[in-house]
């Protein structure tokens, strides 16, 4: 429950760059220490996805719960908004004086991110070409989101009820 | 446009509290759907101007941590201090913690269903398009210099190799870059 808590807390500390990029942080810290399988880590992503709520924050609170219950859910998600809460208290208004170091590090930051979610793609990536239909899927997901407004809810659950027909009709 | 528009009567504890649930209940899809939705609803109620907002969105991406969750907490603290502060995080962290329990519950029943497992599945395969879309938005979006370039195909190389060492390696990297950086060598 501890180490639980101190994995979390390290994530939250590198939290940047929104959902996606945590997301891809904790399956690394939690996948990457065989305390979850990546089949049963991709259940749970799709759990949090058509949860309301910010994802990464769902996903915490899931990995907490399926590993230690009601407390584990507890504090996993507390853990993991521990880091952003005191920087955003401390230094949120520091950062906002937006020099030319801010700029900097913002630009370093940029760098640092983008590698997240490199790790983040290759990480799901095998996901993708599991089958003919999981390539199609994805390539929809990539272009809707990437070309277009739409909101990606939409998608996640159209491709859903796919899978679930998929299931229901060819078993 | 620029007149210092007189702070209305500042919002109580309980109105950010229930007016941060109310969004974080509703709205589905993580940080870049709730962003835009929580800034029409301030516009809305005259808590906060659009771009005083988006001041704040700036800042709220220094830090790090969820973005819906970050923007929330400084646009709470920016219209009643830390009493808004705290609603604001207690207002986006409690709605999908009771949901997720109260799904995870479900599927503990059904969870074994096919057509449960079917949809999971379906669910599960736009991650790998969503998450590819995400870098390649953030590729283009940004300024490009060749050291930049460099820095950050390392960047990438090294984090994804880096296992369980993603975080400090995720450090190093931010580290060296802003060294580069700040050597204008880029």
């Amino acid at each position: 429950m501890l180490r639980l808590a101190l994995v979390f807390l390290k994530i939250g500390v590198a939290a940047y760059g929104g959902g996606w990029t945590i997301v891809g942080i904790i399956r690394t810290e939690i996948v990457g220490r065989a305390w979850m399988s990546a089949e049963e880590f991709a259940k749970l992503v799709a759990m949090a996805q058509i949860t309301p709520g910010p994802v990464a924050l769902n996903a915490a609170t899931l990995v907490g719960y399926r590993l230690h219950g009601l407390l584990g859910a507890a504090v996993s998600t507390l853990a993991v908004v521990a880091a952003p809460v005191a920087l955003s208290l401390l230094i949120g208004g520091f950062f906002a004086k937006a020099t030319k170091s801010g700029a900097r590090l913002t630009e370093a930051l940029k760098t640092g991110t983008i590698g997240l979610i490199a790790m983040t793609v290759w990480a799901f990536a095998p996901a993708a070409v599991s089958s003919w239909l999981n390539v199609a899927i994805a390539l929809t997901a990539f272009a809707v989101s990437a070309f277009t407004r739409i909101n990606p809810l939409w998608i996640i659950i159209g491709s859903g009820v796919i899978g679930a027909a998929t299931r229901a009709f060819f078993g | 446009m620029n007149d210092p528009s007189p702070p209305v009567k500042r919002p109580g504890f309980f109105s950010i509290f229930s007016f941060f649930f109310g969004i974080s209940a509703i709205t589905i899809g993580g940080g870049y759907v709730m962003v835009p939705v929580i800034q029409r609803a301030l516009e809305k109620r005259g808590w906060l101007p659009e771009d005083e907002f988006y001041d704040l969105f700036a800042t709220a991406q220094s830090v790090p941590g969820p973005l819906a969750l970050n923007t929330a907490m400084f646009a709470g603290r920016r219209v009643a201090g830390l009493p808004g502060f705290l609603a604001a995080f207690l207002g986006i962290l409690l709605p999908p913690f009771a949901a997720i329990l109260l799904l995870a519950a479900l599927l503990g029943a059904i969870g074994d269903w096919p057509v449960v497992q079917g949809f999971l599945d379906g669910a599960f395969a736009v991650v790998p398009g969503l998450t590819a879309a995400l870098a390649f938005n953030m590729i283009r979006k940004r300024r490009w210099t060749p050291l930049r370039a460099v820095l950050t195909v390392a960047s990438a190389v090294a984090i994804t190799l880096a296992g369980t060492w993603a975080v400090p390696t995720f450090f190093a990297v931010v580290a060296v870059s802003a060294f580069a950086e700040r050597k204008g060598a880029c």
